[in-house]
């Protein structure tokens, strides 16, 4: 979002605070009654021309009291939360900036005041000193300078980090320079969403203390009081309690409002944005789209997973959807491994997600089909079939393993019970123990005996990977997907887990397995076939071994002369980055990369993926060009 | 675990040390002699014998060092000293009023929970939605409305107008257990209505947040249903900062429950407190607030074991 239209969501919070500050600051020249004289005849008047919002108990104009009392509350909050915002952001500057001692003598000291509940200090003070505005307005500083001493000292010691400051220091500027100039703007933002919400909070602490006698003293106008006042009268005159409430909590829901919408503007890292969570998939297709047309589909020809020209976009059907993957078609055949290869955004993982139907929600599908072959022999359309089908495929017949073991582990869950949850979640109701320790003995977990009741913090980074291993091939499921599972692992055990999963794949006969990575040198150890893409498009397909020998696509070739292998010195990068989803060239899209590209090759749509030689798949017409 | 709790409790017992010697501090910084500012009512100087023999009375006139350490020994005693107004024993009057205040605390916040956090999971569950942007609406009003606006309100329509509910009052469970039910619904849905909102909100982002996580990802791959997901992956890990947040807002209340109790005529703890601070009953005003603030500390050290029992990686750290 441009910083134009960020700004535009405060716009009218900001807009209606500025009238209400207007509004106090122009009370004294506005024509109104004076607030305080009494009219002892004229009380609790119900509204008139003379007296718009009527009259109080003793006489006394409502709306100029609302008013006056809009001066006395903003002031006293307003005033509060400077000196809070003043005294705290100094102490938080100086502790982080300097540490040690200086942070225990101003952070950590000002925080003892956060042991006290918040009212409870405040009635302190007022003990202390006794009732007034200015008493009012130093004990609202005091309680809430910690909150901003906390924010400044946390946000300084990030920004002290930053490169630039620590340049500045090097170049010899003093503390008091880089304090002021450098650090101080780089945490203007929070502090600025924080002074807003302290007003806020310092107008209900004032009002409330008002109310209770104890905070703006009569006959001052204050809303607190008004409300107080109006309380004692409520049976004669109940409106009398609804100015001084709508105005009160008005004020507040203006504030609140405001600074909400400069939250989401100026701390961005706040928002949790929908992007998050689960994919919804049309509920209403409750027919199992298994089709029972084909029983002969378990001939052996027929591939177990067939994946016809999946198109993924991000934003669905609007103009500036971003497609992310396209028309992506490969097929698994029972007990074969495919290595799914290509750089970071090629569309890898998010192509394996939607075979599992766990994509993000703001990813949908727009075209194709993923069609999969059960052990009974069905087929379904993964893309189309209802949710409750899919999740019951879940696990039983396709399983994943993902690439960060640490992170898809509940962290509160013994791992026993997480491996258990794949075998009761499809039914399995007694001997459910047992069967876990013998996943886990399957795996090469040591001890897991004791290891099955041990949380995913206790264990090493490969053994968490055995435990996700364990859980995903719980129901021998036909079809594994590894999202890159060694990636995040030191790479002796990366050698571990890829010896167990080829252990695995031996030994549950007909597995099969679609392996994602980036590393070339793991799909010659561990795939049959292998699937390159590129920028969210297939770009060659075929045997390991072949592909190696003779690459038949420009970028298969980059890749393999970037693996690093045995005594090779030199290392050849491919130059240049993968094109994002909204700046897809025309034509090929590897041209401006590619050693081979010709001036033909960066126009037009991008070239056909083609079987070039029996078994082998290429989107390149210039190296393939005996065959086009 | 054990060394856990121990070092939490070390670090609760120093806080409450610290907030005792803070309050000794501050009643002795004060410009001016705390007896002639607690005896220089409404700006008329006070009689000099009156001052000498209130200053004996709170042992003023002993050097500060001996004051401080035994106002340290009194108060680990559980002995606060006798009211300047009325003579009672302090220690008696927090003992008897401190149950209703924590009883109507933990209505509000058993209320606030009930309410919360099944409809933070809701919203959670429809992010975006209708039914999402209808309660965070509605929980921005909540959270805008001041309590003792919410009370004046509800007396204002549920007890004059409609006649529904007594306006206020106290009667003790183990005489009326219905009326005092009753009399204590009123004040604990007042403070409810702000809390829930507050509950809502966390309750919902953290929900959110937890959704968006990979192993939550990684059991829907396992093929769990969508509910046993939200029970076991879901709610369970976001409730680390629901806990926090209502702790701390419970901590809050245990001072600001004042302007609810003053509302209700609920005779607690918090309005104890007014009184004294209205007639500036210093030895009262010193016993409550330290009690207070104990309770305060207590809290959070609860709520820091209890951390420890949710979630297995706090234990070790």
């Amino acid at each position: 979002m441009s910083g134009a239209r960020r700004w535009r969501i405060a716009r009218v919070p900001a807009a209606l605070v500025a009238g209400l500050l207007l509004c106090a600051l122009l009370t004294p020249i506005l024509p109104l009654p004076d607030p305080v004289k009494q009219e002892i005849a004229n009380r609790l008047a119900t509204p008139s021309a003379e007296h718009w919002l009527g009259t109080d108990e003793y006489g006394r104009d409502n709306l100029s009291r609302i008013l006056w009392g809009a001066r006395v509350s903003l002031s006293v909050a307003l005033a509060a939360s400077a000196i809070a915002a003043l005294i705290g952001t100094t102490l938080g500057l100086l502790g982080g900036y300097f540490r040690g001692l200086v942070e225990l003598l101003t952070v950590r000291a000002s925080e003892v005041v956060l042991c006290l509940p918040p009212l409870l200090l405040a009635l302190l003070v007022v003990t202390l000193l006794g009732p007034g505005a200015t008493t009012l307005t130093l004990a609202l500083s005091i309680l809430f300078a910690p909150a901003f001493a906390r924010l400044a000292y946390g946000e300084t010691l990030s920004a002290r980090e930053l490169d630039y400051v620590a340049a500045q220091h090097a170049l010899g500027a003093g503390s008091p320079r880089i304090l002021i100039r450098t650090i101080l703007p780089n945490i203007a933002s929070p502090l600025i969403v924080q002074f807003s919400l302290t007003v806020a909070s310092a107008m209900v602490l004032e009002s409330g203390l008002s109310f209770l006698g104890l905070g703006v003293v009569p006959p001052s106008p204050s809303w607190g009081l008004m409300i107080r006042g109006a309380r004692a009268s409520m049976e004669m005159a109940p409106l009398q309690l609804v100015w001084p409430c709508l105005a009160l909590t008005g004020t507040v829901l203006l504030l609140n409002q405001l600074c909400d919408r400069l939250r989401d503007v100026l701390d961005p890292r706040g928002q949790y944005g929908a992007m998050a969570g689960r994919s919804r998939r049309p509920a209403t297709q409750s027919n199992p789209a298994r089709s029972t047309d084909s029983p002969k589909a378990s001939d052996t020809h027929e591939p177990l997973l067939a994946v016809q020209g999946l198109t993924l976009r991000a934003g669905g059907d609007a103009p500036d959807a971003l497609e992310l993957v396209r028309e992506v078609s490969f097929d698994v055949q029972a007990g074969e491994t495919l290595a799914v290869v290509g750089e970071s955004g090629s569309g890898k993982t998010l192509t394996v997600l939607s075979v599992m139907g766990l994509l993000p929600d703001a990813v949908k599908p727009v075209g194709g089909s993923i069609r999969l072959r059960d052990r009974d022999g069905a087929t379904y359309d993964l893309l189309s079939c209802s949710e409750e089908s899919i999740r019951s495929l879940r696990g039983r017949e396709i399983a994943m393993i993902f690439q960060d073991p640490a992170s898809s582990l509940n962290p509160l869950l013994r791992i026993g019970e997480q491996v258990a949850e794949s075998l009761t979640a499809h039914g399995l109701r007694e001997g459910v123990r047992p069967r876990v320790l013998s996943l886990l003995k399957a795996v090469g977990l040591p001890d897991p005996e004791q290891q099955i009741d041990a949380f995913p913090h206790q264990l090493s980074g490969g053994q968490r990977q055995r435990v996700m291993i364990a859980a995903a091939i719980a129901n021998d499921p036909s079809l594994l997907l590894a999202d890159e599972p060694t990636t995040a692992l030191d790479v002796t055990v990366q050698a571990q887990i890829l010896e167990l999963l080829n252990r695995l794949r031996a030994s549950h006969r007909g597995m099969s397995m679609i392996f994602v990575t980036h590393n070339l040198a793991v799909v010659n150890e561990i795939a049959d076939r292998v699937c390159v893409m590129y920028a969210g498009e297939v770009v060659e397909v075929g045997p390991v071994s072949a592909v190696f020998k003779d690459p038949r696509h420009p970028y298969t070739a980059a890749l393999i002369r970037s693996t690093p292998e045995g005594e090779m010195e030199r290392l050849n990068t491919i130059s240049g980055t993968v094109p994002q989803p909204d700046a897809m060239p025309s034509g090929c899209r590897f041209a401006a990369r590619c050693d081979q590209a010709k001036s033909s090759c960066a126009s037009g749509g991008s070239p056909e993926l083609l079987e070039v030689r029996p078994g082998r798949l290429s989107r390149c017409p210039v190296i393939n060009q005996e065959f086009a | 675990m054990l060394a856990f709790v121990a070092r939490r409790l070390a670090i609760a017992l120093t806080l409450v040390w610290v907030v005792a010697s803070l309050v000794f501090v501050v009643i002795h910084l004060i410009p001016g002699d705390p007896a002639e500012l607690l005896l220089s009512q409404g700006g008329v100087a006070p009689d000099p014998g009156a001052i000498a023999e209130l200053r004996e009375r709170l042992g003023l006139d002993r050097p500060l060092l001996e004051q401080y350490l035994s106002y340290l020994a009194s108060i680990l005693q559980g002995d606060f000293g006798l009211s300047l107004l009325d003579g009672h024993p302090i220690a008696e009057e927090i003992a008897l009023r401190l149950p209703r205040t924590l009883e109507l605390i933990a209505a509000a916040g058993l209320l606030s929970v009930l309410i919360g956090l099944p409809l933070g999971v809701l919203a959670a569950r429809r992010a975006g939605g209708l039914t999402d942007r209808i309660l965070s609406a509605w929980a921005g009003f909540a959270l805008s409305i001041p309590v003792f606006v919410v009370g004046t309100l509800m007396v204002l329509i549920l007890a004059q107008q409609l006649r529904w509910v007594p306006a206020g009052g106290f009667v003790a469970f183990s005489e009326n257990p219905v009326r005092h039910l009753t009399l204590l619904m009123l004040p604990a849905s007042t403070i409810a209505v702000g809390l829930s909102a507050v509950i809502f909100r966390i309750a919902r982002s953290s929900i959110l947040e937890v959704l968006s996580r990979d192993h939550v990802r990684a059991a829907r791959a396992r093929g769990l249903e969508p509910r046993r997901i939200l029970a076991r992956h879901v709610v369970r890990n976001a409730l680390s900062p629901v806990i926090t947040v209502l702790a701390l807002h419970l901590g809050s209340l245990l001072g600001g429950t004042v302007l609810v109790e003053y509302v209700f005529n609920w005779p607690g703890l918090s309005g104890y407190l007014v009184t004294a601070v209205e007639a500036r009953d210093y030895p009262e005003v010193v016993g409550i607030v330290l009690v207070i603030s104990a309770l305060f500390v207590l809290l959070n050290f609860i709520v820091d074991v209890l951390y420890g029992v949710l979630d297995p990686r706090v234990r070790q750290s």
